[in-house]
């Protein structure tokens, strides 16, 4: 019979807790199984509008470079693979393999049939307001390959 | 994408917009849900290693979210604490200047594990007193043979 005990700081750790995908992704079926699809959206949205106003904030002051910087930032945190076809008019992400549902298929964890809401609805989201819109132009389930486009709206 | 690291908001507004839109209960039956699906490996664990397997989880995922904390394990008493001295978690949320954090978000602590850990012989409490400066502490006992 032990007795153990440990410390730590956290400077002793980095933060980056992957099977956090797996618990949003849990809430995301939770939510579309008890209250509809349109629920999953809401809620998306609603996070989206109040989480990242800054960051809208900053599309609106510089533009797409500003998302673009984001998405570099979040992806290279995660060890994702995209590509970004960047002009100031128009921006493509292309996600070649998305680090959260690829962690989520290697660690068994389910992914929610609406799990791309987290993308679809969050970038439609942070264009509202700004001088953008976003296109979303396709998606894989299986690995969260997919592309959106990012391009100033119709006056 | 959300990022795992931006996760602890997201949680937080889902807990917020099932309050808001459905009321407290929706907040709770949530909680209870992720307990019943999401919490199998700590369910696993300490059924297949008893105490220990709280050990074994909590040294897992607290490591990973970089807190800051003492767990400690007395396998003959069968006791498990651990004492946060920052949350990273709560921590982050209050952090954050431009959103209001849900204001029972250090209750989903207090559900989740509860219901995972009393139905398999072990005794719960959650001092929540200072969650507010992002500390809190959990004990987990075996409760004695009848």
């Amino acid at each position: 019979m032990a007795r153990e005990t440990v410390t730590r700081s956290a400077a002793d750790n980095v933060y980056l807790h992957k099977d956090f995908h797996g618990a949003l992704s849990a809430g995301i079926a939770y939510l579309e199984s008890r209250y509809g699809a349109e629920a999953v959206r809401s809620y998306v949205r609603r996070f989206t509008v109040k989480y990242y106003a800054p960051l809208v904030q900053a599309i609106k002051d510089r533009g797409l470079s500003a998302l673009r910087d984001h998405l570099q930032r979040i992806y290279a945190l995660e060890g994702g693979r995209i590509k970004i076809d960047f002009a100031e008019e128009e921006m493509t992400l292309e996600v070649e393999e998305c680090p959260a549902v690829a962690h989520m298929r290697a660690h068994g964890y389910p992914v929610a049939p609406l799990f791309h809401e987290t993308s679809k609805t969050l970038y439609a989201a942070l264009c509202e307001g700004t001088p953008f819109v976003s296109e979303w132009l396709r998606y894989d389930a299986r690995t969260g390959r997919s592309a959106v486009r990012f391009r100033r709206s119709a006056p | 994408m959300i990022p795992c690291t931006e996760f602890i908001p997201a949680y937080s507004e889902l807990f917020a917009f099932l309050e808001e839109s459905r009321g407290r209960d929706a907040v709770r039956d949530f909680w209870n849900y992720l307990s019943d699906t999401f919490l199998r490996t700590l369910r696993d664990l300490v059924a297949a290693h008893g105490i220990r397997g709280c050990w074994m989880y909590w040294n897992h995922t607290l490591n990973e979210e970089a807190a800051d904390f003492t767990m400690e394990l007395d396998e003959e008493a069968g006791e498990f604490s651990i004492t946060m001295r920052r949350c990273p978690s709560k921590a982050m949320l209050l952090g954050l200047g431009h959103i209001e954090p849900y204001h029972d978000y250090c209750g989903h602590c207090d559900v989740l594990y509860r219901r995972v850990l009393e139905p398999l012989g072990y005794e719960y409490a959650y001092d929540m007193s200072e969650t507010d400066r992002a500390r809190c502490r959990l004990v987990v006992r075996r409760k004695p043979a009848l």
